[in-house]
């Protein structure tokens, strides 16, 4: 019994004794010169408001792949200052663009033909990121469930969104 | 029952019947004052860019703007006194040396459009003191009720406007985005920024919707503008909508909205529907313009024409309207006259077309007032027509004006002022325009009692 109980008690004690010095054993640095990085949704950047000049200039770079003169960028933005309800502005003078020829829009085909490549060029086109998991979802369910052989101007109403969209206001 | 269920069901009920009064069917969360409108629509004109009180109430034309200072052998024939406002003054017209006409050298002047003046169809309070010698502080007493010392050019206004304590108090059925307008001669001087205050409580989700027509319905917005497409509001705007709100949502979770005035989609529409027709007709030539405005109209005479189509549009319970063409008074004294001339045809023609609009006839006020006067000597700089002098803003002559307002329940043909007391005492002023139309539209006691007047700023009706 005796015995016993003292080799209990020393397995015990050694137990106690390994575990609280290994216990208060330093932790080891395992750094790998990674900085540490905060996770952020990828529209944190942008933070700056585009003026209105800014914005059409893009704009019209996005629709017609060209760059428009100082002139015409002056112009639209008196325009814009001349309407009180800068969302009635920015429609108009984006369904203006589309009006006119030479937009480069991918067809209704094009989209429906490689829907997930379309959805990644219009965010990496009018967004300047690749969209979420939850963005192509949403996008996919959406433009599938509404893509009817009657509707040709699906690809347009989603530039349009893109387009007008508080994002695209920021950079 | 048990006591604590009770307590519980007495207590709910006691919150039920203190809280429910109060959210009422219009969506206002607390019950107006109960004072009742004197008109359910109000235009206010702010006429219309520096007039100079000599010219106008004054009726001193010629005699006291340039005969003091003309060369000796021209004096006689400039002392010529007379009314160039026709369709608002009462007063005879000057008996010759008439240059603020049609014609050559504007000789004949305007018919009048009313068979009665804006004076004699109201009130004209002939000693109004404007609160500032400038254009933009001017037309910011106008519309915040206040003037504020700190308040800069190029800047929003600092306390709430008009638009504002109407949208933001009178609630969204009543006072919804499209029934508030604010019509500018152009997009010079900061003026797009007066459609709303930078106030935190209030801002640009009150504010009033704008057009600058002559520059939105002018060539620009020939080439920039016009050709929009109106895309289908169920089949092609809904899916728009729904796909934009979805990317704003996203953006919105971290933080981030964008300010909006406030349309709803329906009146977005309505606005964008508008703008079309408005390039219709003005490519058609059927806007509501004043009848001399084809062939000796300005800036001003389009601008009424544009308000008019508004007005007829969305039946605005306010519309501001600003004229500003008289302003060349600093180097062109005979194109002052003119723009001078325009602008009470122009008003004329306002006051004409309401009495013509079935909604709006015998239900609406209009208020008249310049948002600063001019100088009581000249400039040096000389017209090239007559060698008239021109004239600045700058001086206390610059604070003296008028304000003419007419419509229902007022007094006719009354003319208020300070017969026994020393003129321009400061009684009336600018700042008093805001609680004047607060009181017509039944908001008084709510936007005097926000706290952000110009001490003693009040409603004309209670100081006349």
């Amino acid at each position: 019994m005796n015995k016993q109980y003292i080799l209990r008690t020393i397995i015990c004690l050694t137990f106690v004794i390994t575990t609280t010095l290994s216990g208060c054993r330093k932790e080891k640095d395992r750094s790998y010169d990674v900085n540490q990085v905060e996770l952020l949704p990828p529209t944190a950047g942008k933070t700056k408001l585009k003026t209105n000049e800014q914005y059409v200039a893009i704009l019209y770079a996005n629709l017609f792949q060209k760059a428009l003169s100082a002139n015409q960028i002056f112009d639209i933005n008196q325009c814009m200052q001349s309407i009180g309800d800068q969302e009635i502005a920015r429609e108009v003078v984006v369904s203006n663009m589309m009006n006119k020829p030479g937009t480069i829009i991918p067809t209704k085909a094009q989209m429906a033909g490689n829907l997930n490549k379309f959805i990644l060029d219009t965010y990496n086109r009018f967004l300047i990121r690749n969209p979420t998991e939850a963005e192509k979802t949403y996008f996919n369910n959406y433009i599938t469930s509404h893509i009817t052989p009657t509707d040709t101007i699906l690809p347009e109403l989603v530039y349009v969104s893109f387009a007008l969209s508080n994002e695209y206001m920021f950079y | 029952m048990k006591r604590r269920d009770f307590i519980k069901k007495t207590g709910l009920a006691a919150a039920g019947a203190f809280i429910v009064p109060y959210i009422l069917p219009s969506g206002r969360l607390f019950a107006g004052t109960g004072a009742a409108p004197k008109a359910n629509h109000v235009v206010l004109v702010m006429f219309a860019g520096g007039v100079r009180y000599q010219e106008s109430i004054g009726q001193q034309y010629l005699k006291a703007s340039q005969m003091p200072y003309a060369q000796t052998l021209a004096k006689p024939e400039l002392n010529v006194t007379g009314n160039i406002m026709n369709n608002m003054l009462v007063g005879a017209a000057p008996a010759s040396k008439i240059l603020y006409g049609k014609g050559a050298g504007g000789q004949t002047p305007f018919t009048p459009l009313l068979s009665q003046s804006l004076q004699q169809q109201g009130m004209l309070f002939t000693e109004m003191k404007s609160s500032s010698p400038g254009h933009y502080g001017g037309l910011n007493a106008l519309l915040q009720g206040n003037t504020l010392y700190s308040q800069g050019l190029k800047q929003r206004p600092i306390n709430p406007t008009i638009f504002e304590y109407l949208r933001r108090h009178g609630g969204p059925t009543d006072f919804p985005a499209s029934k508030v307008w604010f019509v500018g001669n152009g997009i010079g001087n900061s003026l797009p920024l007066l459609n709303s205050s930078e106030h935190p409580g209030y801002g640009i989700k009150y504010g009033a919707n704008f057009f600058a027509p002559t520059i939105t319905f002018g060539p620009k917005g020939d080439q920039y503008l016009k050709d929009a497409k109106v895309y289908h509001p169920l089949d092609q705007l809904a899916p728009m909508y729904e796909m934009k709100y979805f990317l704003d949502n996203s953006f919105e979770n971290i933080g981030r909205s964008f300010p909006s005035l406030g349309n709803t989609d329906d009146e977005k529409n309505q606005i964008k529907l508008f703008m079309k027709s408005m390039f219709t007709k003005t490519a058609a030539g059927t806007i509501a313009f004043p009848p001399a405005h084809a062939d000796a109209g300005n800036g001003d005479t389009a601008t009424v024409g544009y308000a008019c189509e508004v007005m007829k549009e969305f039946k605005p319970k306010l519309t501001v309207v600003n004229l500003s063409a008289v302003d060349t008074c600093h180097s062109g004294f005979t194109g002052y006259l003119r723009a001078l001339h325009r602008a009470d045809h122009a008003v004329g023609h306002l006051w004409d077309f309401i009495q013509k609009d079935s909604v709006m006839a015998g239900n609406t006020t209009i208020i008249a007032v310049p948002e600063c006067g001019r100088d009581l000597t000249p400039n040096l700089i000389k017209d090239s027509e007559n060698n008239f002098y021109g004239y600045d803003h700058s001086d206390t002559n610059t604070l003296d004006v008028f304000c003419l307002m007419a419509g229902p329940n007022m007094p006719l043909n009354a003319t208020v002022n300070s017969a026994n007391n020393p003129a321009f005492s400061g009684q009336w002023k600018t700042a008093d325009i805001v609680p004047t139309i607060a009181d017509i539209l039944g908001l008084k006691s709510e936007v005097m009692g926000a706290g952000m007047l110009a001490s003693g700023a009040g409603s004309l009706f209670d100081k006349n």
